[in-house]
């Protein structure tokens, strides 16, 4: 019960949050976003005409009134067709966001997880040539560009050895998942694993220095049992407020290079093709959405937090 | 007492792993698609630059939406698949249209018993015959506020009574005296005045056959669910991918070699000989792949997951091994067939008319003078730099602004406005009194990295004849609509562009500087010349044939006298294909008929199944 009013309480605190988030991104989007009306004319309009698509497109409203037909839509989950394709909003996203979520999900999880383990071990020989050479690794994998891995991974899985293909997504069934989702998946692991592991050799060394750890280490408990009970577990607040932030990114955004190297139809490339192409119904559809993710993440956050650390607390109070 | 709560107390943990896992698979599945039926059909797998946008064809502006539409819709006309110059074919219709001795009826006839593909749209969902009704109805969609035509500018105040009918509230169920159909298969079009290039416009992709059933049934999504009668069906359509499978319903005969223009010395080597006489379409399936990035476009060719490309800047010297004449390297010669096909249109710079700095004057000596600075620019321009650093020196630089790929293009016209000459340019400015006091202009451009290298190159050039660094400015946009804007609304000094042929007529380039048509119109120059504009007039009603080329050539020549473009060149593009497909790619004049008569020599999949 104690829980279901925490997440009351945090759901109405966010609609501010939401309310800010919405009009900064409309003010963006109408004062200083792309021009529709041309894209859409033809190559020989009148005046006329130009004036006719400017109202279609809602440009001669005032912006109060344009802002109100926003928090309508909002509130009625109907954003209205795409301003370039003429699809219904609602579709595109049912479309894309599921591929999104099944293209990116693995690299998220195996980024994460592999970056924790080299994270731990390199916080446990910390100043070794085993530390060394995980933040090596992790450097390269920092400073190349993401668009070079890409670019590097097709040619090599798709053209020289020819394992995998260079792009598509023909998924039907396990295996042909898996046969389009390795290289994008190896690509972003590549990127992801350096600064993930940076991040949390980071935090697990400041854990690992910590006088609990080193008494456990004087009653003889075995490394890995310390690594994962003493270290791991009382270091999680800082990893799990990064990982479930960056959930609303790859949900709401996706990754625009990775779908657009693969050919992959994500909410990534459309959100961008939105953006540089002025499409606002699909605008505003990804910005709210993406303002609704972070108070939800938000809320798992604060709840999560409490399960893994039990000093604290939902009530606003800490516990000694 | 500590305050505690025990989230997960009555979850254990068997049951939440299964939660997170069942969570996990579900959001696999949800990003599956249905699983392919066609693994053992001959799929043409075409590769483009670019996806389109809308699919309807009242707003099928651009080459990629196109590529969609011609395939999807019939049109009354089509193009010869192999001749060059382009040559008008029917397609829908039986004959060319009949014109009248006045020019101002024009009767067309289309087949019988040509039906619409099946779709939920229509009762029971079996598509109904099409009939010149379907094409009234497409027409006058153009001129209806609702549905944003783009292309209703090819028939606006040509067909007596359209203009009216739109203005007047779109009622389709009002008659209108420019379109009658005779009967269901016999469409009569009255003409305000002789429009030679009315056979052309029901060539375009805009004139192309929409059932109102489905129009209506799909609303504003008829522009992702596109239903017509052309030969292939789409069945699944996305930013990467548009997947369609042959119209059992499309019949059009038989593929005659000869008809389309085949010619064994220029064609010989594609293999298209064995596809004579035979019913088309002949593949199963097509799917065209929209691939903006280019090293992601190659590997995909290279690696055999699409069957053609048009060969990226980047690859060209790695591709030919030579440029002049175009010829592939060994490597790929033995893999893959290659066609070097010159744009059906150009690129150019233009001056904005209006702006009294440069422009029109009414003052004779300061409109001379301004002239004299508009010509020095383009005597400054370095049209072989341009065309060696960003075309590899493969397109056809030439004077004017009628393409080579016309047949009004004069291939005998003097040079004179294309060849760099510095020396003359500085005598003219010297002459009217240009030196300490030259125009700042601004320059505009699509934010590009490749646009502003050919900013910075036209700037280079511009210092030869003495304007600073500081009085060419750029100004850079984020798309091309607000681009286009810009140029509309005449804010910008100069601009660079190009044009893509909407028919193959000289007129269609040369109405960019007729007066009427000035910005927001297609003239974005706005050029005003009553000696270009009553040429124009004259030449709006006249039929095909010399007289009419000899006044083209005229309005031609007005053009580069007057120094209002910096023009031009066509671009080469060159395409490869792997020789197991038979076929010429083209994607010129908007097109993409050719895929009706693509063929697969041989299915490899299909084969080992037989095997």
């Amino acid at each position: 019960m104690e829980l279901l009013s925490y997440a009351l309480r945090k759901l109405i605190g966010g609609i501010p949050l939401i309310l800010g988030v919405t009009l900064i991104s409309f003010v963006l989007m109408v004062y200083f976003g792309p021009d529709k009306t041309f894209e859409l004319l033809s190559k020989n309009p009148t005046e006329a005409e130009i004036a006719q698509v400017r109202a279609q497109l809602g440009y001669d409203q005032p912006f109060l009134v344009r802002y109100g037909t926003y928090l309508k839509e909002m509130v009625t989950l109907d954003f209205g067709f795409s301003d370039s394709t003429g699809e219904r909003v609602n579709s595109i996203l049912q479309r894309t966001i599921p591929v999104s979520l099944a293209l990116l999900a693995p690299g998220f999880i195996l980024g994460n997880l592999l970056g924790i383990v080299l994270g731990l071990i390199a916080a446990w020989y910390r100043g070794g040539w085993i530390d060394k050479l995980i933040m090596g690794g992790a450097v390269v994998g920092m400073s190349i560009s993401f668009l070079v891995v890409i670019v590097a991974f097709q040619a090599l899985f798709g053209v020289v050895l020819g394992w995998f293909p260079v792009r598509g997504w023909v998924v039907h069934d396990l295996p042909s998942y898996l046969h389009y989702v390795t290289v994008p998946t190896l690509a972003s692991v590549f990127v992801a694993l350096g600064y993930n592991t940076r991040f949390f050799r980071a935090v697990l060394v400041e854990e690992i220095n910590r006088d609990h750890v080193r008494t456990a280490r004087a009653f003889g408990a075995k490394p890995a049992e310390i690594l994962y009970r003493n270290v791991l577990m009382n270091a999680m607040i800082p990893i799990v407020t990064r990982v479930l932030f960056s959930i609303p990114l790859i949900v709401v955004s996706g990754s625009l290079l990775i779908e657009s190297y693969f050919g992959i139809p994500g909410i990534g490339k459309v959100t961008f093709d939105a953006i540089t192409s002025g499409d606002q119904p699909v605008l505003k559809a990804v910005v709210s959405l993406t303002a609704v993710m972070f108070v939800l993440i938000l809320i798992l956050t604060d709840i999560l937090y409490r399960a893994v650390d039990p000093r604290v607390s939902l009530s606003g109070e800490t516990a000694r | 007492m500590l305050p505690s709560i025990s989230l997960f107390s009555d979850i254990n943990r068997p049951t939440l792993s299964f939660c997170l896992l069942l969570m996990l698979v579900l959001m696999l599945v949800s990003g599956c698609s249905e699983a392919p039926s066609d693994e053992y059909a001959e799929i043409y797998r075409h590769s483009e630059d670019e996806a389109p946008s809308s699919l309807d064809p009242a707003q099928a502006a651009t080459v990629y939406a196109n590529m969609v539409v011609v395939n999807v819709f019939d049109t009354l006309y089509r193009y010869k698949y192999l001749a060059r110059p382009y040559e008008l074919t029917s397609n829908l219709a039986l004959d060319l249209p009949e014109a009248s001795n006045d020019g101002l009826t024009y009767t067309i006839r289309i087949h019988q018993g040509v039906e619409f593909a099946d779709d939920p749209a229509f009762p029971d969902g079996i598509g109904r015959e099409v009939t010149v009704h379907d094409l009234i109805y497409s027409i006058q969609r153009h001129f209806d506020p609702n549905v944003r035509s783009q292309g209703a500018w090819l028939w606006s105040g040509r067909i007596v009574g359209l203009d009216e009918w739109g203005e007047n509230g779109a009622d389709y169920s009002a008659p209108i005296e420019g379109l009658r159909a005779l009967d269901d298969y016999t469409l009569e079009i009255n003409l305000t005045a002789p429009y030679p290039q009315l056979a052309y416009t029901l060539a375009t992709g805009f004139s192309a056959l929409v059932p109102r059933e489905a129009v209506e049934h799909y609303g504003r999504e008829f522009a992702v669910k596109p239903v017509g009668s052309g030969p292939f069906r789409l069945t699944s359509f996305n930013s990467a991918l548009a997947k369609f499978e042959r119209n059992p319903k499309f019949e059009r005969g038989t593929f005659d070699l000869a008809a389309e223009g085949y010619s064994a010395a220029l064609h010989g080597e594609f293999d298209l000989e064995a596809l004579d006489g035979q019913p088309y379409p002949f593949i199963d399936g097509l799917e065209i792949h929209f691939i903006d990035e280019n090293a992601a476009r190659w590997n995909s060719f290279i690696s055999g997951e699409v069957h053609n490309v048009m060969v990226p800047n980047e690859q060209i010297d790695v591709v030919l091994e030579s440029r002049n004449p175009i010829v592939l390297n060994n490597e790929l010669a033995e893999r893959f067939y290659k066609h070097a096909a010159q744009e059906a249109g150009f690129v150019y710079a233009g001056f904005n008319m209006a702006d009294e700095q440069f422009g029109h004057h009414p003052e004779p000596e300061q409109d001379a003078a301004n002239r004299a600075l508009r010509c020095a620019i383009r005597d400054a321009f370095d049209w072989p730099a341009r065309n060696e650093t960003f075309y590899f020196g493969l397109g056809q630089i030439f004077p004017g602004v009628i393409v080579p790929l016309v047949p009004e293009f004069d291939a005998a016209l003097s040079t004179r406005s294309i060849e760099r000459n510095i020396d003359a340019a500085n005598a003219a400015l010297d002459e009217f009194g240009w030196r300490d006091n030259l125009p700042t202009l601004s320059y505009g451009m699509p934010s590009s990295v490749q646009q502003r290298q050919m900013f910075e190159q036209f700037r280079a050039q511009l210092q030869d004849i003495g304007f600073a660094t500081d009085q060419f400015v750029p100004e850079s946009f984020a798309t091309f609509g607000d681009f286009s804007r810009a140029i509309k609304s005449r804010q910008l000094d100069l601009f660079f562009l190009g044009w893509t042929l909407d028919y193959p007529d000289a007129q269609n380039t040369l109405q960019l500087f007729y007066g009427p048509n000035a910005t927001p119109g297609s003239n974005n120059f706005n050029y005003q010349n009553p000696e270009f504009d009553a040429l124009y007039d004259q030449t709006l009603t006249m039929q095909p044939g010399p007289e009419r080329t000899a006044l083209y050539r005229q309005m031609n020549d007005i053009v580069i006298e007057d120094c209002v473009a910096v023009s031009g060149l066509s671009r080469t593009r060159v395409h490869l294909w792997d020789k197991q497909v038979r076929m010429l790619p083209d994607r010129e004049i908007l097109g993409g008929f050719f895929m009706r008569f693509v063929d697969l020599a041989d299915a490899p999949v299909a084969a080992e199944l037989n095997n």
